[in-house]
């Protein structure tokens, strides 16, 4: 009878899924593999299909370029990340403590996430026009600088922009994210440590930041995921320029498809990107879970 | 909290005092960040409302001396926004429709039943979201110039919805999973079936996280550029962030014109923001905290 029931239960359950699966299963799976088909033929995804195996990869792997791209993509992704989680952390944690006009301040301070990509970087790319932009006349009239500065002419500036532009479309998520996690704390482990003397700063310690663990988790995988692997911003904001200096991984393989239509050796790209994507997830959650121990 | 600290050891002044401090600190910090946030978008609404010449006047006008609507006039006849809004309005509708429904049955699925690849199937959802999307860009070109699906709504639809229907399954089923499973087994005693409860009892509940899926996905698609970019060829067929990301494009940029269309971009995520955020950060509350 038992037997009978978890039969007819499991049954209800394909049934719910199946259509999803299907289309996560033909939308997804299906894609990816034949990206790495793809990767594996030097074609123009028209006429030519020739076979040519794992040479692509073994090209990537000690072509200077690309080596250089990917350190990139790492350098953006890293400071993005963690200044996410520095701004983030830091609203949510004063946002959390239920002030005055806490909503009011939520609703601004998650408008950069509303915002399209394109609109974030192009007014950013307007306000740091060199001539016309308005940080210049700011910084000229405040006396930090004497002469206008291109920001996007020198390599470390520009990168340093692509950073900070990225971060200010990025906090929101991890705001979020990180309020939602505080919510799910018991109000109780607050009042108890308070009973027993704890300052604020070693309640934050010894009960907010264990308690945010898992959420932390799965928030650090998503944001070095999708920042690791950004287009949009620095493509409108610098194409790569100058020199290449901003040309991450993505804007790497988007010129070697479109522009060079070697779609192939772009294929063998983004199956790297995946590669280090999947080990980096695998190192965090183990990070992750050795430190509960 | 304080109230205890007080009275165990009467420092009441003391404490009152440290408590303004910290307040004061806390506020300083948030209207910091606000200002970060608000300035550059007024200086959207200003850039906007500039004529030519005060566009490219120095001293950069922060209120403009001569306050024109004509970019917001100009930015329909100059290009085609009219088609662009037309094709997003289509595709990310369609799209979101498709993903909420979906996911919505998938997750509630997930949420109440334990069928084989239970485990694989939610690990997966959230492992997609590691895939570089960069990395479907070159098999969906593939697939979609085979089908001769290039420069046509179903590309961009099928697109989206394989970008948002695994985190919206996920999220859902957080949302789910914060329903009493007691109210399935009510109607169940009652003689309902699997579906009639799903639509009858559990829906119903439903409301915040449906909400929070729907804007989410409706954001992310609203907002997508790089599969636009390269799926759409005609300018017929185009959607508005691409088109937006045209006009910078062009030898003489005019930013007041690209400033009014990054404007009137708002408009729908505006409205569907103010209707859904109370409901927003509960919904997507509950799916990103369940694991």
């Amino acid at each position: 009878m038992k037997s009978a029931f978890k039969k007819r239960e499991s049954r209800s359950g394909y049934f719910f899924t199946l259509p999803t699966l299907l289309i996560v299963f033909s939308l997804i799976i299906y894609p990816l593999g034949y990206a790495i088909f793809i990767s594996m033929q030097r074609t123009n995804l028209i006429s030519e299909w020739k076979f040519v195996g794992a040479r692509y990869y073994a090209e990537l792997l000690t072509d200077a370029e690309f080596l250089n791209s990917l350190k990139i993509s790492l350098t953006f992704a890293f400071f993005v990340v963690v200044g996410n989680f520095v701004v983030g952390l830091l609203l949510a944690v004063i946002l959390n403590q239920n002030l005055k006009f806490a909503t009011t301040f939520k609703i601004i301070l998650m408008l950069p996430w509303l915002l399209p990509e394109v609109v974030v970087a192009l007014i950013w790319k307007w306000l740091f026009n060199p001539t016309y932009g308005l940080i210049n006349y700011i910084l000229n009239t405040i006396g930090l600088i004497d002469s206008d500065v291109s920001w996007f002419d020198s390599s470390t500036s520009a990168l340093a922009g692509v950073i900070f532009v990225a971060t200010w479309k990025g906090y929101p998520i991890v705001m979020i994210m990180m309020l939602a996690g505080m919510k799910n704390i018991p109000a109780e482990r607050y009042e108890a440590a308070a009973i027993d003397g704890a300052t604020r700063l070693q309640q934050f310690r010894h009960i907010t930041i264990p308690g945010l663990r898992p959420i932390f988790l799965v928030t650090c995988i998503l944001e070095t995921a999708w920042w690791f692997k950004h287009f949009t911003v620095i493509w409108l904001m610098t194409s790569g320029g100058p020199a290449g200096a901003t040309k991450v991984v993505s804007i790497s393989i988007y010129q070697q498809a479109f522009g060079d239509f070697n779609f192939g050796k772009a294929a063998a790209e983004s199956v790297i990107i995946l590669a280090i994507l999947l080990a980096a997830s695998y190192f965090y959650s183990r990070a992750i879970r050795n430190d509960n121990d | 909290m304080t109230m205890i600290n007080e009275k165990k050891y009467g420092l009441m002044s003391d404490v009152k005092v440290a408590r303004k401090i910290t307040n004061l600190t806390s506020y300083s910090v948030l209207l910091f960040f606000s200002a970060l946030i608000i300035f550059p978008i007024l200086w959207i609404v200003s850039t906007s409302l500039k004529n030519e010449e005060d566009l490219f006047s120095l001293p950069p006008q922060i209120i403009p001396e001569n306050p024109t609507l004509h970019a917001f006039k100009q930015v329909w006849i100059d290009h085609p926004f009219l088609a662009y809004f037309r094709n997003s309005l289509i595709v990310v509708s369609i799209a979101t429709f498709i993903s909420v429904t979906f996911s919505a049955f998938a997750a509630y699925g997930l949420s109440r039943f334990k069928f084989r690849g239970h485990g694989t199937f939610m690990a997966f959802l959230l492992a997609s979201q590691l895939f570089p999307s960069i990395m479907l860009l070159i098999p969906f070109y593939k697939i979609y110039m085979t089908f001769g699906l290039i420069n046509t709504h179903a590309a961009l639809i099928i697109t989206y919805v394989s970008f948002t229907i695994p985190f919206c399954t996920w999220m859902m089923r957080g949302y789910f999973d914060g329903i009493s499973k007691d109210l399935d087994l009510a109607a169940q005693i009652d003689g309902a079936g699997r579906f009639r409860i799903f639509r009858s009892v559990i829906l119903p509940l439903s409301w915040p996280g449906l909400a929070a899926t729907t804007i989410y996905s409706f954001i992310s698609g609203w907002n997508e550029y790089i599969f636009a970019l390269v799926l759409t060829q005609d300018e017929e067929m185009k959607t508005v962030p691409v088109g937006i990301g045209q006009l910078v494009g062009e030898y003489r940029i005019d930013w007041a014109q690209l400033m009014a269309a990054s404007l009137y971009a708002l408009i729908p995520l505006t409205v569907i923001f103010i209707f859904f955020n109370r409901y927003f950060i509960s919904g997507l509350s509950a799916g990103a905290v369940k694991e």
